[in-house]
């Protein structure tokens, strides 16, 4: 293709020689789209999804390593955070929904009270709720005027 | 109740993102108490071993590479830190370093397979390589100082017939990083770059890589990059103190640096189970191309490196292996018969020099056809890389 176009010097040139471009199937093809094409051209609408290409060739233009990376890690933690809670929740329900009579509160506290990692959950969930906290304390905080 | 217990040996990317699929394919069963899945790693690391090219070009750190294992399975899945020093295919029960017996129904084997330069005498001397972490550190000490002089790149092909070497494609990309990376460091005037091929690939003969449509658009591409390539150069040996490489054909050559892909063999407890029929102690078991059943034993599966198909070991084989052994062991639980069959299908995207790449795919009928290198594909490797691989062994994608 490249060295019919280097044989062309001028357009018509090349819509005259150019095989592909002069087969019946291929003129039929450009026939029908320009159908479709000539009302978005006319009303200008065309014009936006030429911008859109631009703009995303410009982000592949400056997309670098740096950049992939941080959106990476970004993506990395959200996929994560999803798997992991959707894991635990499944799995939760799954194990408290299959006992015939669910544990009593005192049977759940000393249940609690033995299981080193329920009493870690506990711990993280505390952890959780105390960052939650210092958030909403700092975000409700009125800062002095500049 | 009698209990179906799968056992997934291996915590690479087959083994983890099997253990995942399963899980998610029998849950009616796990969660009825019928089934239960468990995956033995002797890690608790899982490392993203194609990453470790990378390492030998500045690219990539371990943490970077590596996931504590148990944070990339489900909860489901019951992780056993031990070695399988013995498989025993026969009685169904496999024999741990820890001392005890392992007894299942069904049976995944997915332990990859060892780089072993040994096997060419003075190559582990004197070689390099970049397929796993310290020797691809050690390689890019190497490439970071060198100043002049020639770097030599082969191949090592398993001698079982129609068998490939480690990732097909990586001799090429490391070729192409190799040249991008002595430019970027002003270098690679004073620097010769020879890449070659061994005269037997595969099903192939002096070709520059195992598939014919790539084989032939390497020239032109090697040439434009001022990179020399010569077919059939089997490497035999190496005189580790001339720095000398000989080959099968009778040719001897210099270099600086040697950068070879290394024979490759199954792990130890895979060699000594006795099952596999490959040349030279390679160990490959003997898998139905299609079922991925190991021959002879209907409720054991084999994946990736240890498979004896003409397929790439490589994680993209995995990708679309794990699928057809999940719907093969429900197919056997459930109606009593494997359903899905595997068709050779592997896809990957190239990394063709530091920030270019090439998606690609291919199967057991059909090679890679070539495309242009763009960097719209280096960007869609790259966040692979560093996200999309994890979902990968998730199970998620």
């Amino acid at each position: 293709m490249t060295t019919e176009i280097a044989k062309n010097t001028s357009f018509d040139a090349l819509l005259r020689n150019n095989p592909q471009l002069n087969d019946p199937a291929t003129v039929q093809g450009i026939d029908d789209l320009i159908g479709k094409l000539a009302p978005l051209l006319q009303g200008q609408r065309l014009h936006n999804l030429v911008d859109l290409l631009s703009a995303v060739s410009d982000v592949v233009d400056m997309a670098d390593d740096a950049m992939i990376q941080k959106l990476m890690k970004g993506y990395e933690n959200v996929v994560t955070g999803a798997f992991n809670i959707s894991n635990l929740v499944n799995y939760a329900a799954a194990q408290a929904g299959a006992e015939d009579e669910p544990p009593t509160v005192w049977q759940s506290l000393r249940r609690l009270n033995r299981d080193a990692d329920a009493r870690r959950g506990v711990a993280m969930t505390l952890a959780m709720l105390s960052q939650l906290g210092r958030q909403a304390r700092e975000g409700a905080a009125v800062l002095p005027d500049d | 109740m009698n209990i179906q217990d799968i056992v997934v040996v291996g915590g690479g990317i087959g083994g983890t993102m099997t253990a995942n699929n399963l899980v998610a394919k029998l849950l009616p069963e796990i969660r009825a108490g019928k089934a239960r899945v468990s995956l033995i790693s002797n890690s608790p690391w899982h490392y993203y071993k194609p990453a470790f090219m990378y390492v030998a070009f500045g690219m990539f750190y371990k943490n970077e590479l590596r996931r504590r294992l148990h944070t990339l399975l489900r909860p489901e899945v019951k992780l056993l830190l031990d070695e399988v020093e013995g498989f025993d295919f026969k009685d169904s029960r496999l024999r741990l370093a820890s001392g005890k017996d392992h007894r299942y129904d069904y049976l995944v084997v997915s332990t990859g397979c060892i780089p072993s330069p040994e096997r060419i005498p003075g190559l582990k001397e004197a070689g390099d390589h970049f397929y796993q972490h310290d020797p691809a550190m050690q390689l890019y000490h190497k490439l970071r100082t060198i100043e002049k002089g020639r770097i030599f790149i082969g191949v090592t092909f398993p001698q079982t017939p129609n068998v490939p070497h480690q990732c097909g494609i990586a001799p090429m990309e490391t070729t192409l990083m190799l040249d991008d990376f002595l430019r970027k460091r002003g270098v690679r005037d004073q620097i010769e770059i020879v890449y070659t091929y061994p005269t037997v690939s595969q099903l192939l003969r002096n070709c520059l890589f195992l598939q014919r449509p790539v084989g032939e658009v390497l020239p032109t591409v090697f040439e434009s990059k001022g990179i020399k390539h010569q077919r059939g150069f089997t490497l035999s040996r190496v005189d580790a103190e001339a720095k000398v490489a000989y080959s099968e054909e009778g040719e001897s050559t210099e270099f600086a640096i040697l950068m070879q892909t290394p024979p490759i063999r199954a792990v130890d407890a895979v060699l000594n189970s006795g099952i596999s029929q490959a040349p030279n102690n390679e160990g490959w078991l003997p898998t139905d191309r299609e079922s991925l059943q190991l021959e002879g034993f209907a409720n054991v599966f084999v994946m990736g490196d240890t498979v004896d198909l003409p397929i790439s070991k490589a994680g993209g084989s995995c990708h679309n292996q794990s699928p057809v052994i999940c719907d093969n062991i429900a197919g056997l639980m459930r109606v009593g018969n494997t359903v899905a069959a595997y068709d050779g299908k592997v896809q990957a995207i190239a990394q063709m020099g530091l920030d270019a790449g090439m998606p690609l795919w291919y199967d057991y009928d059909s090679d890679v056809i070539p495309t242009p290198a763009t960097k719209i594909g280096g960007l869609m490797r790259k966040a692979f890389n560093r996200g999309v691989y994890w979902s990968v062994a998730r199970g998620v994608v």
